[in-house]
């Protein structure tokens, strides 16, 4: 375990979380829509590899039986096709990218659409609830993805050398999330926004102005889903196969929550910084955890101690920082700069 | 029979939990997304004096009713009292809650590890039903679950209706601002609900592992059902939660057996789906709840189309 292996790995979750936080910002950060329901649209995206996708190539392939068995054998034959095509596997990574996207649009869509009219502790409850029970499905039933057992996904990137795959997917991760970063600016400088963040603090008066308020959460919660989603997917294409139990509600609901509060609600670079302490954080206590129950003489598994000085984390947060390290700054617009500029002249 | 059994004992089980939601929810305005794990605190307390005292669960029902009367007395003071003194909103205090269900499961795991030191026998995963014994050929967690609850609506019925305390209770419920207008200590009534739902929701854990198998992790799951309850009666009343939870006990248990009689055994998991379509179907309908419709409106305007 080398050096460059901790700062891949620091990479690798970095770029996954950053999307995921990225998107959650989007809901609550700006919209106030407390998506208690995030790991949903994460597991959607992974679905959308392990079940749709996979479904696909295995029928194309003529491949008969369980999805499970299935799966594994239409792997061995387009890795195969992909080591020697690399133009098949980034046809399917990207393939993979857009099917999630969309897949975890259409959901998530569907997902708000019970509750949005709702006030935020129904909302929450609600989206909490079918994010949980999706998961419980998905882990119980095996025909849809392979349930605890999983199922396999192709390797697109195995046409690299077998030491150089983990940078080459950090550089694609990192390279994504750095894509949605910017069109997430873009997006919420524009007056949809402002939109947003007028709705957060109060939506009656944005109602009374004529806007549609239950449109705007369900685009809102479509797109964050979608987004999400491509964490999912991508997650899944690196580990090459999609097991449901990885997609708990602490994993993808909680800490992408820890982290935006951490951060900063409804700043951007907020959520960069606070991603990115709680993802060191994290690895640093995997890659040691033996060494830390050792040293503390822990008479149970580490990962409990990680729950426990998680939640603290959140609770201190709470206590003493709830705007976060970075606080929400007002959104500029060229014309502000315009009118703030002209006022600095007028003064010379 | 054994079907019809199962369900009214979760039934039971089921209210327990979910008038102690109702009830904090109503006093302190937030849904407390720990109270799964407040159940499963208590069933690792019966846990510990059976393994410990050799104590029969039945028999440690007082107890493990103080233990969680401590917690929810430690959650208030600790975590949700800060957190309103700051005036946190909604969304701060729910998360509160899910950081202290975080929590909560990481020291039920971790004790878990800790007991299994002590008594060297697996508390990773337990069960209660080799304890149980029959009553005129119908098991006694019938009973006592029964027991139990016409014990706490008694307590209830006296407390809100017969004494001045519970008079204070009942105008903070429904107006926290004009009840301290009129001297109501809100504190104490807040205090009070979050007392008595870890309490209830400690007995309700105690008895749980009767009914099914007990992991760490129970809690978090258990919280659909427990929602799904109080949502389908209406979360802003205590009669809501008791109607919640047997519509939703009883549904979800008679309903899953029913379909896995036609589709097979396999259909069992989705228990809690068939909770979430009641969740949302109610939401949809009569967001308020049950207890909100009118239903003398409803059967007129029925008649009155009949005619």
């Amino acid at each position: 375990m080398g050096l460059e292996y901790i700062a891949v790995n620091i990479a690798l979750w970095f770029g996954l979380y950053l999307i995921v936080t990225l998107s959650l910002n989007l809901e609550y950060g700006f919209g106030g829509i407390p998506n208690f329901g995030k790991a949903f649209a994460v597991l959607i995206g992974a679905f959308a590899v392990g079940g749709i996708i996979n479904r696909l190539l295995i029928y194309f392939l003529g491949i008969s039986g369980q999805i499970i068995e299935a799966s594994s054998h239409s792997k061995t034959i387009v890795n195969s096709l992909i080591a020697s095509n690399p133009v098949i596997g980034l046809s399917l990574l990207i393939g993979s990218i857009l099917l999630a996207f969309i897949f975890g649009c259409l959901t998530g869509a569907l997902f708000i659409l019970p509750s949005a009219k709702l006030r935020e502790d129904y909302l929450a409850i609600t989206l909490l609830a079918i994010s949980e029970v999706t998961y419980l499905i998905c882990y119980y039933n095996i025909d849809l993805i392979g349930g605890y057992y999983g199922v396999s996904v192709p390797d697109v990137f195995a046409f690299v050398p077998g030491e150089l795959r983990v940078f080459v997917f950090a550089i694609t991760i990192i390279f994504t999330s750095f894509l949605i970063y910017l069109l997430l600016n873009k997006l919420l400088i524009s007056p949809y926004g402002r939109l947003l963040k007028a709705i957060r603090e109060n939506e009656d008066v944005v109602k009374a102005y004529g806007k549609n308020v239950m449109l705007i959460k369900i685009k809102t919660v479509s797109l964050g889903s979608g987004l999400a989603a491509i964490a999912g997917a991508l997650y899944s294409l690196y580990s090459v196969n999609v097991i449901s139990s990885s997609f708990t509600r602490v994993e993808w609901t909680f800490y992408p929550f820890l982290m935006i509060l951490l951060g900063g609600a409804g700043n951007n670079k907020g959520i960069i910084l606070g991603t990115l302490i709680f993802v060191v954080v994290k690895i640093l206590l995997t890659m040691y955890k033996f060494e830390i129950s050792s040293l503390l003489n822990l008479p149970f598994e580490a990962v409990w101690l990680e729950y426990i000085m998680f939640g603290v984390v959140m609770l201190i947060i709470l206590f003493y920082r709830p705007e976060g390290i970075l606080k929400e700054t007002p959104i500029i617009t060229k014309p502000i700069k315009e009118v703030v500029k002209r006022r600095e002249l007028r003064k010379r | 029979m054994l079907v019809v059994e199962g369900a009214l004992v979760y039934a039971n089980l089921l209210v327990l939990l979910s008038i102690g939601l109702t009830l904090t929810y109503i006093t302190t305005g937030v849904p407390n997304f720990a109270q799964g794990s407040f159940a499963i605190v208590g069933s690792y307390a019966a846990l510990t004096f059976l393994r410990l005292f050799n104590l029969h669960p039945y028999l440690s029902i007082p107890l493990v009713f103080l233990v969680g009367a401590l917690l929810g007395l430690l959650v208030y003071l600790l975590v949700l009292k800060p957190l309103i003194k700051r005036e946190a909103s909604v969304v701060i205090l729910m998360i509160a809650t899910l950081a202290l269900d975080l929590i909560l499961l990481g020291f039920l795991g971790a004790y878990s590890g800790f007991l299994e030191g002590i008594t060297h026998r697996s508390a990773a995963k337990f069960i209660f039903t080799y304890l149980d014994f029959e009553v005129y050929r119908i098991s006694a967690i019938l009973f006592v679950s029964t027991f139990v609850i016409l014990t706490l609506l008694l307590f209830l019925f006296i407390l809100l209706y017969k004494t001045k305390f519970g008079i204070a209770l009942r105008a903070s419920m429904e107006n926290p601002a004009l009840a301290e207008i009129m001297g109501v200590n809100v504190e104490y009534t807040r205090l009070f609900s979050w007392i008595l739902s870890g309490a209830l929701a400690a007995v309700s854990g105690c008895l749980l592992p009767f009914r099914q198998e007990i992991v760490p992790g129970t809690g978090p799951i258990i919280i659909v059902s427990i929602f799904a309850a109080s949502i389908v009666g209406g979360l802003g009343n205590i009669y809501g939660a008791l109607l919640g939870g047997y519509v939703i006990g009883i549904s979800e248990s008679l309903v899953t057996y029913y379909l896995s009689s036609i589709f097979g055994a396999r259909v069992l998991v989705y228990g809690k789906a068939f909770s979430l379509i009641v969740l949302i179907v109610t939401l949809l309908v009569a967001p308020k709840g049950l207890v909100s419709i009118n239903w003398r409106k409803v059967l007129r305007r029925r008649v009155l189309r009949w005619a």
